[in-house]
């Protein structure tokens, strides 16, 4: 079958898959390259690899690792103050990762919304709200 | 040559020169470096990380294909096997579920092979489920106790081992269900979207039905997913495949991206309290999007009856999960040792391959 005969998708559709997919493209490339730079610059991280992977095989609990080999947790967001170092990189990559279904769906909304589709308008902002609330640590799922 | 250097090919090879200059360049300088007294040796931790990308990337492929999260593999065997905190574990396990169903999102939605409406309809119900059953979870288990844990396991189990039955013998109404009618409130939804099945080389226009059952179920699923922590995919597949009569592999593909969007919400608790550690989760989000990337334009092109088969493996294995540990809280037996879980596994995932070959070779 030709191409142009297969059915075309709905604007919103293309537009929540392609945000969400080179986004997490991206964030796929940083992660490969974080681990690089901890590995080449050990002493410029939060946390020495060489003994954060010691800590982590002894069974340490993340506030004992983070205590341990990094002083201690330097919060949630810590890779906006530590984006030169490895690991902050590496955790940037990581959250972008996390928060990507959120710009998905805010495309998503003014695609529907420009469609007129008010529903869905609804829909989307609603479960955008919610990664939202839950990255900013209001809402918890387990 | 031309093909490879357009999407997704492209990105795929970037992502693989990229991941080879970083890690080549890993090795040399690892092996070169010197190890501080008390901490682990630079060529050891090379061979972790590299070690857990390859794993990621095997978890990933079988994940996108059968609809389910990764981390129903990775997190029992990481906890089995390693001296692993389980709380960092549990957080890397929502990393390994969640970026094979976003990476996956884009050729889904460029096909068609999932359905945006019908992800953020169930999504909205799964999130407000999934954060119930997260805030009941801490009332009700000073109340329940292990033994009504333990039954509540053993009820999901039986419910399970029906679906996963149904699975067996439902064939091909399974993988294509009939609609006989659609209800007033689906049509509403507008939620029918036909895409071209590669594996048929036609296009395929399935009408829905019963939405509002559905949204009911995924209400449901999500409340007990909240509440106990579990993974959704076993039976975010089977709910839209059973009451909407979502096309098996649609439901599998919706499940994925659905999952993505789910788990974007429950990973933040986890990052905000320290639990992702950087350096350990990174390589298994990279094998997650290159495997799943792939499982993703298998499943594009695979015909429904094999997805059919991976789903009832993951079914009957989640279910001897549930059965044993249901029984266990509840007294009837003891711990079911490492070794059983393994046999068990090993047979099923033995008889499902087996099948796919034989469905296979019956197809060609």
């Amino acid at each position: 079958m030709s191409i142009e005969a297969r059915p075309k998708m709905p604007v919103a559709q293309i537009v929540f898959g392609e945000i969400v997919y080179w986004i997490t493209v991206l964030s796929c490339l940083i992660c490969t390259v974080g681990p690089l730079l901890s590995i080449a610059f050990p002493d410029n991280n939060v946390m020495n690899p060489h003994y954060l992977f010691a800590s982590i095989w002894k069974g340490n609990s993340s506030d004992v690792v983070w205590k341990e080999v990094g002083g201690a947790f330097p919060g949630g967001h810590f890779y906006f103050d530590h984006l030169t170092k490895g690991d902050g990189f590496t955790q940037f990559g990581l959250a972008l990762g996390c928060s990507v279904a959120l710009w998905g769906l805010i495309g998503t909304a003014i695609a529907y919304f420009r469609e007129r589709v008010y529903l869905y308008v609804v829909l989307s902002l609603w479960v955008g709200a919610l990664v939202a609330l839950a990255m900013v640590g209001i809402v918890g799922l387990h | 040559m031309r093909r490879l250097l357009k999407s997704p090919w492209l990105e795929v090879n970037v992502m693989l020169a990229v991941l080879i200059i970083c890690y080549g360049a890993m090795a040399i300088i690892s092996w070169g470096a010197e190890t501080p007294a008390g901490g682990m040796s630079g060529g050891t931790i090379w061979l972790w990380l590299f070690g857990f990308f390859l794993l990621s990337f095997g978890i990933a492929l079988v994940a996108v294909i059968g609809g389910i999260g990764g981390g129903v593999l990775f997190t029992p065997f990481m906890l089995a096997f390693t001296p692993v905190d389980s709380l960092i574990v549990r957080a890397t396990g929502l990393i390994v579920a969640m970026f094979s169903g976003l990476i996956s999102t884009g050729p889904f939605m460029r096909g068609g092979l999932a359905s945006l409406r019908v992800c953020i309809f169930c999504a909205a119900a799964y999130g407000v489920g999934a954060f119930t059953g997260a805030q009941g979870a801490i009332y009700v288990a000073k109340n329940l106790g292990e033994a009504g844990e333990g039954a509540i396991r053993l009820a999901l189990g039986i419910i399970l081992l029906s679906l996963a039955v149904y699975f067996v013998v439902g064939g091909k109404k399974i993988e294509w269900p009939q609609v006989k009618k659609v209800d007033g409130f689906t049509k509403w939804l507008k939620l029918s979207q036909p895409y071209y099945e590669f594996s048929l080389g036609k296009v395929i226009d399935y009408p829905l039905t019963r939405a509002g059952g559905v949204l009911a179920a995924i209400l449901g699923v999500g409340l007990l997913s909240g509440f106990f922590g579990l993974g959704a995919g076993w039976a975010i597949v089977p709910a839209q495949n059973l009451i909407m009569a979502v096309p098996l592999k649609v439901a599998a593909a919706n499940s994925g991206v659905l999952l993505g969007m789910g788990d974007c919400i429950a990973v933040w608790p986890y990052l905000l309290m320290g639990a992702i550690i950087p350096m350990f989760a990174a390589p298994w989000l990279v094998g997650q999007v290159l495997g799943g990337l792939l499982g993703a334009l298998i499943l594009i092109k695979v015909r429904a009856g094999f997805v059919r088969y991976l789903l009832i493996g993951f079914m009957f294995f989640g279910c001897f999960g549930l059965l044993s540990k249901g029984l266990y809280m509840l007294g009837v037996i003891g711990p079911v040792p490492l070794w059983a879980t393994g046999v068990a596994f090993v047979i099923i995932f033995g008889i499902i391959t087996r099948s796919i070959i034989r469905y296979t070779k019956s197809e060609a």
